[in-house]
């Protein structure tokens, strides 16, 4: 049998996007009241939530403080109910330990840290379901967390991938697009400024091709902070109707 | 914009049900691809018209079993759905879904892609419990709906499919959307297409036979894909190309590896010196149920099961007995699996009655032969079988289950009678895919209007961007008597003395055939499939239109031309390049000469040259005395070129050869016999000169992507054949370098006999692999070298009008130009991988185009020589000269024919040749004895040795064949020099092979005229087909260089008969 084909010779993908458009993206804020802030992020089939403790004292062993800014704690893990097949251990794997050191960085370069000495915040993010781009989920997720705990950040860390078929840039792949053995790049944006988060690429790719290629997740990163601030803005509204402002 | 939807796939991975689940995003606005659309479709590319009766939508189960009527180009306006595609993906895999999306491409087909499972309005999920095919029916009737309202009903919209309750479902739903089944819309649409309905009926028929198998099982399964790529991987399985011994099509089949690169790689994964060469498979077991061409994997056997390469030859299908002429055990394998078939259209041979009697009546099944003998018998189910015995008709494979003993097909068209010439010609050219249709309505539309009643003229507008050169140079072009075709025309003057001393200015005009022919315009998509001119012994085939290819791009004497033109600034004593100049120009050839008149006046004999013939003495005198002087001057600077390029290395291997062939072509023989001119040589040299000038500076340009063309070099166990062969006669070769091989060539003469230099180039060449073009971003840099011509660079740019290689080189060249100018890119330049792939399917034409040239003069030999009676007749017995020795009998060539073969000295009976007293052999009991230069055969009359290089005198007949092509048989009757009376040898001898190809010509013309009156038929060749033999053979410079490229068959053919055959009949059929 052929492989996928993942774009065809009309520009449709397997799920009938064109190149550069995105997964449809939902979101909510402030989903739990224990947690100082909290997300849920849906885009496309792939569903995240991360939640948000702190700051707070840095718990456990005190050696970790920084005396100068906020130590960011980071937790991923996927649900053992999140993908086709069940999964045996939700966390504490290479790839979860590799994403929560991932997203560790991303926020370290995105939270005014240094407003917090001596203190730690606390996000945890759970993948509930996964369908490809579970990185720039979770990121996403995250940063609404974020907001939702009212936590300063330079600004939205957005976060999309991209891929490469048939000399065209692909946004936000699924998951069929990924394990299809092409280039599959991650980009965390702070959109306003243009700053590059992280920045991170499996397979081999032409070097002629990267910039087209970083061109596209820079597109759709931007594309992801505008319903991000949509999101942002409309819970703003719901919670200050709330409380009578 | 967008609204998600969620579906439900069931699919399995790694044989585990897993439920996955996936987004599939609706839109509004999905293009339609119709003239017609009312709502402003972003309709682009091909788009279908308005202009058909209906358009019709082949449904899933159409589009994956029929596909074949769908691709007649009659049949126009289809739309083919998103899901009758994905069904094809799925179902028929990556090489029928390939086909269907380059049909898709094609603008010359009518038919366009409809993405209806993303338009929110034509797309219905699939419901619980519904079968896919259902639902895939389903689909494709909404789609159709739909279609038919988003045209606001304009076009009546037809669905067809196989699925009769769809029939009565559907057809009475809604108005102006019909739903037939398959053969109903044939023949309620198309009742003038017979040849789709036939074609329908066979493969229905096929299709319903494939239900009733039997269970028993002939061969092994194949693994499964993964399991095969593991293997490939892990180094357990070898994958390579399968190729079967012509001569052993039931035994022998050899697998070679992909490509060069992977070796290096393969040689790793196996330190076993033995697997540098070809896997052998043997037998049909092992083979399993791969067919020649077939991408297989295969499964190294232990090596107690090794066996060797059979040596001996082969008489016709005689089947080998024992084992003891088998060379050493080499790799064997057997087939595990198949990763791409590779079938292509078979011409088989019905067999006649007596041998189909025993099959049912009215659905027969029957096992045809097809006429390439490397192809397994093919099991096709028809009720025509008796109107087809002994025809000879196209098939395609469908299937080959572990079942079945043969491979399953069915019947596509019929060609007509085995053995009637055209038939025979018609076979030859299906048999190298070479696809030849008359030139469309369209395409002629394209082209340029030039009647005797308007004239083509020079366009002012072109005068001006333009070089003009009818005034200041001096043009002429040399061709061959009566050449309609120019396609190259020369200059020469010389300029005003430089700084460095006196200078020549040398131009080269090639007929500017891009001006004419824009990319991508339909004349250029078809000359781009054709990718070549094609000649067969008889007739060709062009690559363009008669009105192009005859007339506007012909540089012919005394009009105004387009050309495009290479000219240098040279020292006239070093022929050091001061400058070039490359353009486009507007020329007027002066002169249109014939090599023996040119060659005349170069040695000063009178000659009439006939554009002078009208002028007053003196003026003549004067213009004469001009052009010859043009002449002697480009004979010095094509010496001094020459030389140049010897000093590099270049090899005369075909000075020698094309000396003997031209003999025995009409054209050149009937005026000089045996001589070949110094101005043939002359205009080669200037065309390579120019295409190497034209290759540096388009490379220089587009580093990436120039088409170029180089000839690597042979690899040095190639020559042990040779070095062999000379060392009998005591000369040495050596084969270090071109110009090494060059040089002990030409020290090994045997002066008694001419013959034996010439064989000896002959086998060089042999040892030769083909020049191929190239893309310039797909080798590296070392590899660009041209072995044949000692030249660095090298690509086609003189022949425009029968090669497709140089209509790229001449785009190429033009945006090379245009971008010193400065004008930028103005278009984007097909990129290396595009242009390699051109490369690709033009050397693969070029292979087909070379095969069919010498199949058909085979043919031809064998048509001539089948009305002899071998006994009697004096022209069936000549004279030949042994070239190789085999554990059996000699390869031997025939001087006065050019034909090569093979002879046994040992026949089925054991019997072997032996020589009487007066020098005649026959046949007696004996033992045969092979020794490295001779070879001896002992019967109780005595001993007979057969010497290589020793002439002998053989007698030729036909060894006919009903499903194959027929043979050439030789036998030998004396091992002495042949003795005929000289004065009838000569003149036939003159007469050669182009005045057989004529005799046989005119005889099946008369029989086919005679046949005709009985039947009141019409005429077999067309009126158009006679107007298109503008000059019956390409000009000389064409066969120059096809042999200085050395481009020869491929090694498969020298195996054991025949193979050196091709060379030499390459050469005398290119003329």
């Amino acid at each position: 049998m052929a492989g996928l084909e993942l774009l065809s010779d009309q520009g449709y993908r397997l799920d009938g996007r064109k190149a550069a458009e995105l997964r449809k993206v939902q979101a909510r804020m402030g989903v739990f009241a224990q947690a100082d802030g909290s997300a849920y992020i849906e885009q496309g089939n792939t569903k995240a939530l991360a939640v948000v403790y702190g700051p707070h004292e840095v718990r456990g062993s005190r050696s970790k403080t920084l005396h100068d800014r906020a130590v960011i704690n980071c937790q991923y893990s996927m649900a053992t109910f999140s993908t086709a097949e069940r999964k045996r251990r939700p966390h504490g794997d290479r790839k979860s330990t590799e994403m929560s050191l991932h997203l560790k960085q991303t926020f370290e370069a995105a939270v005014l840290t240094n407003l917090y000495p001596r203190s730690q915040i606390d996000i945890y993010v759970k993948i509930l379901q996964s369908d490809g781009g579970n990185y720039s989920a979770c990121v996403n997720a995250a940063t609404l967390a974020v907001v939702d705990a009212g936590i300063p950040m330079r600004d939205y860390v957005c976060a999309c991938t991209a891929g490469f078929v048939d000399e065209t840039p692909l946004a936000d792949l699924c998951h069929a697009e990924e394990s299809g053995g092409g280039t599959s790049l991650a980009l965390a944006l702070l959109p306003r400024g243009g700053h590059i988060a992280l920045l991170q690429m499996d397979a081999r790719l032409h070097q002629d091709h990267l910039e087209t290629l970083m061109e596209a997740a820079m597109t759709a990163c931007k594309g992801v902070s505008k319903v991000l601030d949509e999101v942002v803005r409309q819970h703003l509204q719901v919670v200050s109707a709330l409380t009578g402002e | 914009m967008i609204k998600t939807e969620k579906v439900l796939h069931l699919k399995s991975s790694r044989g585990r049900k897993v439920r996955v689940v996936r987004e599939h995003y609706l839109r509004e606005h999905v293009p339609c691809y119709s003239s017609l659309c009312q709502a402003q479709c972003a309709n682009e590319g091909k788009v279908l018209s308005g202009e058909v009766t209906h358009y019709v939508m082949p449904d899933a189960g159409v589009a994956r079993d029929f596909m074949e009527i769908l691709e007649f180009r009659e049949i126009q306006g289809i739309v083919f759905t998103q899901t009758a595609c994905q069904a094809v993906q799925h179902s028929r895999g990556r090489r029928q879904y390939n086909r269907l999306r380059s049909l898709l491409k094609d603008p010359r087909h009518h038919c366009i892609l409809f993405a209806n499972e993303f338009q929110e309005y034509s797309y219905c999920p699939r419901e619980k419990g519904e079968p896919q095919d259902k639902w895939q029916t389903r689909c494709v009737y909404h789609a159709a709906v739909w279609y038919h309202d988003h045209l606001a009903g304009l076009k009546p919209v037809v669905m067809i499919t196989e699925d009769q309750t769809a029939v009565a479902e559907y057809s009475s739903l809604n108005c102006g959307v019909y739903v037939l089944c398959t053969q109903e819309y044939l023949q309620t649409f198309w009742p003038e297409l017979q040849a789709a309905l036939e074609l329908y009926c066979s493969i229905a028929q096929s299709l319903q036979e494939k239900g009733s198998e039997g269970t028993e099982r002939e061969y092994t399964e194949h693994l499964p894909a993964e399991v095969l790529e593991a293997g490939i991987k892990s180094g357990r399985y070898i994958q390579g190309t399968l190729n079967v011994n012509k001569h052993r099509a039931q035994h022998e089949a050899f697998v070679r590896f992909e490509g060069s690169s992977n070796k290096s790689s393969e040689l790793t994964v196996h330190p076993l010196p033995e697997l540098n060469s070809d896997v052998l498979v043997c037998g049909g077991k092992n083979r399993n149920r791969a067919v020649h061409g077939d991408m297989v994997a295969v499964e190294l056997l232990p090596k107690g099961e090794w066996r060797g390469r059979t040596t001996a030859l082969t008489e016709g299908q005689g089947e080998e007995k024992g084992d003891e002429t088998q060379s050493q055990p080499m790799a064997t394998g057997r087939v595990v699996g198949i990763l791409q078939r590779n079938w292509r259209d078979y011409v088989v041979t019905f067999p006649p009655k007596e041998e189909t009697q025993s099959q049912s009546r009215n659905s027969q099944r029957i096992l045809a032969t097809p006429w390439d003998q490397r192809i397994p018998k093919i099991r096709i189910s028809t009720q025509q079988a008796d109107k087809l015995q002994d025809h000879r008709v196209i098939v395609r494979l469908d299937s080959w289950d572990s079942t079945s003993l043969y491979p399953n097909g069915h019947s596509v068209r019929v060609l007509g009678r085995a053995g009637e010439l055209e038939t025979e010609v018609q076979t030859i050219l299906i048999e190298n895919c070479i696809h030849v249709p008359p030139f469309s309505e369209a395409q002629l539309g394209e082209m340029p209007v030039s009647s005797p009643e308007s004239p083509w003229s020079v366009d002012p507008a072109e005068v001006i961007t333009r070089r003009d050169l009818r005034k200041t140079h001096l043009v002429f072009s040399i061709d061959p008597r009566g050449c309609e075709d120019v396609d190259d025309t020369l200059s020469v003057r010389s300029l005003p003395p430089g700084p460095g001393g006196q200078r020549l200015e040398l131009g080269v005009h090639i007929a500017d055939v891009t001006h004419f022919v824009k990319e991508g315009s339909l004349t250029d998509l078809e000359a781009r499939a054709r990718a070549t001119t094609y000649y067969l012994a008889d007739r060709r085939y062009d690559m363009l239109p008669a009105v192009l290819s005859a007339d506007l791009c012909s540089l012919l004497g005394g009009v105004d031309r387009y050309a495009m033109s290479v000219m240098w600034d040279l020292d006239a004593q070093t022929m050091a390049v001061n400058n070039v100049w490359y353009g486009r120009t507007l020329i007027q050839s002066s002169y249109q000469l014939y090599y023996e008149l040119a060659q005349a006046l170069l040695n000063g004999e009178e000659a009439e040259v006939p554009e002078l013939a009208h002028l007053p003495p003196g003026e003549r005198d004067a213009k004469l005395a001009q052009l010859t002087q043009a002449l002697e001057t480009l004979t010095h600077v094509a010496r001094q070129l020459r030389a140049q390029r010897d000093r590099g290395g270049a090899l005369e291997l075909e000075g020698v050869e094309v000396r003997a062939q031209l003999d025995e072509d009409r054209n050149i023989t009937a005026l000089v016999p045996r001589q070949p001119l110094e101005v043939h040589e002359t205009v080669a040299e200037c065309m390579i000169y120019a295409n190497h000038w034209v290759a540096r500076k388009i490379h220089e340009s587009f580093p990436q992507q120039a088409l170029l063309r180089h000839h690597p070099p042979p690899r040095q166990e190639f020559f042990n054949q040779l070095q062999d062969s000379a060392r009998a006669r005591g000369f040495t070769i050596d084969t270090r370098s071109n110009k090494a091989l060059a040089d002990s060539l030409d020290r090994a003469v045997d002066p008694q006999d001419p013959l034996v230099n010439r064989l000896l180039r002959v086998m060089a060449t042999m040892a030769m692999s083909n020049a191929l073009y190239f893309s310039t971003g797909a080798c590296p840099v070392e590899q660009y070298y041209h072995y044949g011509l000692a030249l660095d660079r090298y690509t086609h740019f003189t022949s425009p009008i029968r090669r497709y290689a140089d209509m790229i080189v001449h785009r190429l060249l033009t945006a090379a130009i245009a971008m010193e100018k400065g004008a930028g890119p103005a278009k984007a330049r097909a990129s290396n991988k595009e242009l390699e792939e051109v490369a690709q399917q033009i050397n693969n034409k070029n292979r087909a185009a070379q095969h069919a040239q010498k199949v058909s003069t085979e043919l031809f030999q064998c048509l001539y020589f089948r009305d002899k009676d071998p006994e009697t007749d004096e022209r069936c017995v000549a004279d030949a000269v042994i070239y190789t020795i085999r554990a059996n009998g000699m390869l031997v060539f025939i001087p006065r024919y050019g034909l090569k073969g093979a002879v046994y000295l040992k026949n089925r009976e054991g019997q072997v040749v032996s020589e009487r007293q007066d020098g005649g052999c026959d046949w007696q009991t004996g033992s045969l004895q092979r020794y490295l230069d001779h070879i001896t055969t002992t019967t109780a009359a005595g001993t007979s040795t057969f010497n290589l290089f020793q002439h002998i005198t053989v007698r030729i007949s036909v060894q006919p064949s009903r499903c194959h092509s027929d043979t050439i048989r030789l036998e030998v009757v004396s091992n002495r020099p042949h003795q005929a009376p000289e004065t009838q040898a000569q003149p036939q001898g003159a007469r050669g092979r182009s005045q057989l190809v004529q005799e046989v010509v005119r005889q099946a013309e008369e029989a086919s005229q005679q046949a005709e009156e009985k039947r009141g038929r019409a005429p077999k060749l067309s009126k158009e087909e006679r107007e298109f033999r503008q000059s019956k053979c390409p000009n000389l410079y064409s066969l120059l260089e096809e042999v200085r490229e050395l481009a020869l068959l491929d090694l498969a053919a020298c195996g054991a008969g025949g193979g050196l055959g091709a060379a030499a009949q390459a050469c005398a059929t290119s003329a």
